[in-house]
């Protein structure tokens, strides 16, 4: 009976979408550039609805400039728009990278992006001088928005960083590039704690943690907020191409790590993401072949505590429990292999995307549950909807769109993904690595505790 | 053009293609010609009237500018003035935005969808590739007494193959499968950039599928880079009403009973953002009048059809809806008014000229009575507020209406509007705002985040009220916040909302939080 039940939405429309498109995903990326602005070439609402949902997920100011084309600019194009758009960008700003992001518009007019930045680049030369003008980095990033989803468009643009900014290998730089998809800040820096553990240095394509969640504290030398700390610097991309390997968190961006061993004999292991134990496991044997490193002691206690808390709590109140996952590819697929690592079933995952890899992976998680395994690809939320009235669940764990019909089947749902706008803090909880495992873990406990264990006569669980 | 008077605003009123984009009603004119000021601007260079002083990372530092209000782009200058005295002209508005900065405006598409959605049993389905529907569904922040259809995201998902073949059929069997899957009053399909771009036919397409669903079928040529100011996207969506909603809707005879004993309005221009409309509503009914429909917050597509049956129309948001007003009276000769819901006396004041636009006796002495014990209750309840928020200086950045229409009631609680200014506003917003703002009043038009945050910077008010975007970067400069827009979860309207509103403040001002913040920091 172990099988993963591929289903393909049939319909034409879209209803309640699971993804959004390219361009997202870029904008995503740029900003986890020290100094990195994306600039968007396209209509103004491109950047404001996206600064929008980056804002209302991260509570965070979010920096995105347009190059607002207008009726005009699809008539004669929109050369004018982008090259001035660098420059202005370039001199109020002083950015050390922009990531020239297309749109469908800029696609179907046929803007030939590469030969506008070089005349950009020109024109700075001569209004910023020389010296000024090469300071910032120019990278186009193409992301037409009817074609695939903002996973597309995240891969797109880590590829296009590596593909402008690495440069020659010379002396190995001892680091491993990490390209963590598209994750909460407090994510990356469970990562970070993990690499920190191993004594590795990480080089992350890119990083998010502190742009999208930086302190208000008064700063001596920046104007704020235009410069969040942290991010990964353009030197470092630079270098990525002298890194020990690099690991993809997850199976839809993995063409810079591909990129990066074509070209310069960097390794590339792409995916699974580091959820639950095995997935865990696999991303520190990853480290492990990159670095020749052993794992240390610390990390296999974090492991030890991890396991100690499921023996103590998965069969007695999460075993058989029926679960829906849904949202992100990576991380619906490893957040349904670790229920399944609990002893729950994930009955039904769902994602936006059509993805070989999530299918793979999902085939591999209904084997280990030996329990069927209703896989919806190239989905949307009214497909969730829909199944889950016939074959209802214990909880739901995804993101916040999924919260008007979670209520009306009355299913609790477990907020996790992006975006979520509707509970504060989950940004900054991470739910990759062994700790992040505990985290998840006992947040699905209490819920289903909420829901099954509602009768107060309890003074304690039960053991 | 009366209204730029400045000596700055000169040169844009003779520039031709300028002058093109309102005409004296301040009606934006759908052109195809917008002014080119890539052409007429020097966007790379900054303004040269004091040498900037140099931070140690090169910023230039905002303060010590003598004669500009802060360092921006040279193009930007006009944008931004502060008034002096009666006759001073208000800032540039209405033009392109310069590429490359961080402008806070939105798209003409997303004008054409705020309008609309509020409208509760109707499909709205967004042609074009997923992000368009994907980033707007249910943001609005309307909230409905019954139907909920309006919250469900819709997209007929254009992708490469539908780019290069035209994406009219996949159009046409979505309505049909939207039509069979859900049964809706009517169904808005809103066309986005690419289908400018690729030429989809929609008005075409939407009335075959209305002959073969026998559903209203409803075309918004809301192409998102149509303009700069997405105003274009409320009249658009205006149009889509007019054209294909008001007007036939038939009376049934219960309707017909209650019209001939009872004067009857509509509300023009309220979406019952955070349930605004459930306080406006119950004092138009005590006065006596009837609410025939409300355009579009709550509203079902049938009381819509009706809305030309009324005697009068109010108007709210005159941003997005004075356009829609003013045709109405031209099409049905209903007569509107412009009203103000936000603050004690601009409410008094709007229900006071409502009553007084019906003349009958009685109902003016009933409004009176009601404005009288409605303040008396209000008064008493905001004096605790009013004592902590008395002398607090605000900074608004918004949309458009609220730029103005909340001038008074920031004075009514002791409070001073140092600065006002609009993404999108058009020349009569500004002649509002100028007429109602105190002089010394910072007026600013499109700022940008970086000319945002500087002038937050130099002015340092206690308080910013705007939208999510603007949220997080004013918390970053330790200065408090009150969202306006979308997102907002409490009712500011009538007297009960003023009352929230009163309290709102207060929970952003007086928080401890701010004795934390970078202003105040003194080091641990």
């Amino acid at each position: 009976m172990s099988c993963a039940n591929v289903i393909k939405k049939e319909r034409t429309s879209v209803i309640n979408p699971l993804v959004t498109c390219q361009p997202m995903g870029a904008m995503y990326a740029v900003t986890g550039i020290r100094r990195g602005l994306p600039l968007v070439h396209g209509a103004q609402g491109c950047s404001t609805f996206v600064r929008y949902a980056f804002a209302r997920h991260f509570r965070e100011p979010s920096e995105i400039a347009v190059t607002s084309l207008h009726e005009d600019a699809a008539v004669f194009g929109g050369r004018r728009n982008l090259i001035s758009g660098i420059g202005n960008l370039a001199m109020r700003f002083k950015p050390s990278l922009i990531g020239a992001i297309s749109t469908c518009s800029s696609e179907i007019i046929g803007d030939d992006m590469d030969g506008f930045i070089k005349v950009a680049k020109k024109e700075m030369k001569e209004r910023m001088g020389e010296e000024e003008a090469e300071k910032v980095k120019i990278v186009p990033i193409s992301t037409p928005s009817f074609v695939e989803t903002h996973f597309k468009g995240y891969d797109n643009a880590i590829k296009a960083l590596v593909d402008n900014l690495a440069r020659d290998p010379g002396e190995s730089n001892d680091k491993v590039n990490i390209i963590p998809g598209i994750v909460s800040p407090g994510d990356i820096r469970e990562i970070k704690h993990i690499l920190a553990l191993m004594g590795i240095e990480g080089l992350f394509l890119t990083d998010i943690s502190d742009p999208f969640d930086s302190p208000l504290r008064p700063s001596a030398t920046e104007m704020k907020p235009f410069y969040p700390k942290g991010g990964t610097t353009v030197e470092e991309i630079c270098d990525t191409s002298n890194s020990l390997g690099t690991i993809s968190l997850c199976g839809y961006a993995g063409s810079g790590a591909v990129s990066l061993e074509k070209k310069y004999d960097v390794p590339a292991a792409v995916g699974p993401i580091p959820i639950g134990v095995q997935n865990t496991d696999q991303f520190l044997r990853n480290l492990k072949k990159f670095t020749g490193l052993e794992i240390p002691d610390a990390i296999l206690d974090e492991r030890g505590l991890l396991i100690d808390s499921m023996a103590d709590i998965a069969s007695r109140y999460l075993f058989g429990r029926k679960v829906a996952v849904f949202g992100d590819p990576a991380i619906s697929s490893g957040i349904a292999r670790f229920v399944s690592e609990l002893g729950m079933i994930p009955s039904v995952v769902c994602t936006g995307v059509e993805s070989p890899e999530f299918v793979e992976e999902m085939k591999k998680v209904a084997k280990e549950s030996d329990e069927p395994v209703d896989v919806l690809i190239r989905s949307d939320l009214r497909d969730l909807e829909t199944h889950l009235q016939e074959n209802p669940v214990d909880l739901m764990i995804g993101h916040s769109d999924g919260r008007l019909f979670a209520k009306s089947l009355d299913i609790p749902l477990i907020r996790v993904g992006f975006p979520v706008y509707d509970r504060v803090g989950y940004h900054r909880v991470p739910v990759v690595g062994y700790n992040g495992g505990v985290n998840l873990m006992d947040r699905i406990t209490n819920t289903v505790f909420e829901k099954c264990y509602d009768d107060n006569e309890y003074w304690k669980l039960q053991q | 053009m009366r209204f730029f008077k400045g000596k700055k605003m000169q040169n844009a009123v003779k520039s031709p293609k300028n002058s093109e984009k309102s005409d004296n009603n301040g009606k934006i004119i759908n052109s195809f010609n917008q002014p080119d000021m890539l052409q007429n601007s020097q966007p790379y260079s900054l303004i040269k009237d004091s040498s900037p002083d140099k931070a140690s990372n090169g910023e230039i530092v905002v303060d010590h500018v003598p004669e500009s209000i802060i360092k921006t782009l040279e193009s930007r200058l006009d944008h931004m003035c502060i008034k002096k005295s009666e006759d001073e002209g208000g800032p540039c508005c209405n033009t392109a935005s310069v590429p490359g900065i961080v402008t806070q405006r939105s798209c003409v598409y997303g004008g054409a969808r705020v309008v609309l959605m509020p409208i509760t049993d109707a499909i709205h389905l967004v042609h074009g590739p997923i992000g368009c529907a994907s980033c707007t569904w249910d943001i609005r922040g309307s909230r409905t007494s019954g139907e909920d259809l309006y919250k469900t995201g819709f997209s007929t998902n254009l992708e490469e193959k539908d780019i290069v073949f035209g994406g009219e059929k996949k159009l046409f069997s979505t309505i049909i499968e939207l039509n069979s899957l859900y049964q809706p009053s009517a169904i808005f399909v809103y066309s986005t950039c690419v289908v400018g771009l690729i030429g989809d036919d929609l008005k075409a397409v939407c009335r075959e599928a209305e002959k073969v669903t026998e559903c209203r079928v409803i075309p918004v040529q809301s192409e998102g880079f149509r303009s700069f100011n997405k105003s274009l996207g409320h009249q658009l969506a205006c149009d889509a009403m007019l054209d294909y909603l008001i007007g036939t809707g038939e009376m049934d005879s219960k309707l017909k009973s209650e019209i001939s004993t009872q004067p009857t309005l509509n509300i023009v221009g309220e979406f019952n953002v955070a349930g605004d409309l459930w306080a406006i509503k119950p004092l138009i009914e005590k006065m006596g009048v009837k609410v025939l429909s409300v355009l579009t917050g709550d509203s079902c597509v049938e009381d819509i059809a009706k809305a030309h049956h009324a005697d009068l129309n109010i108007v709210q948001c005159q941003k997005s809806s004075n356009y829609l007003a003013r045709q109405m009276e031209e099409k049905y000769g209903i007569p509107y008014l412009k009203v103000n819901f936000f603050g004690i006396d601009d409410t008094a004041k709007s229900l006071k000229i409502i009553s007084e636009f019906f003349g009958n006796p009685e109902m003016i002495e009933k409004t009176d009575e009601l404005i009288r014990t409605e303040i008396e209750t209000v008064r008493s309840k905001i004096s605790h507020y009013k004592k902590k928020l008395t002398g607090k200086r605000v900074a608004v950045y918004v949309g458009g209406n609220k730029a103005w229409s909340l001038i008074r009631a920031f004075e009514e609680l002791g409070m001073k509007v140092i600065m006002t200014g609009t993404q999108n506003g058009l020349p009569e917003d500004y002649e509002r705002i100028m007429e109602t703002v105190s002089e010394g009043t910072l007026v600013v038009d499109d700022a940008n985040s970086m000319e945002l945050s500087r002038l937050l910077q130099k002015y340092q008010p206690d308080l910013v009220i705007s939208g999510a975007k603007e949220k997080y970067m004013t918390h970053k400069l330790g200065i408090p916040f009150c969202d306006f827009n979308h997102d907002r979860i409490t009712s500011f309207a009538g007297f009960k909302g003023f009352i929230n509103f009163a309290k709102e403040l207060d929970r952003a001002v007086s928080s401890p939080v701010w004795k934390f913040t970078p202003k105040k920091y003194q080091g641990i």
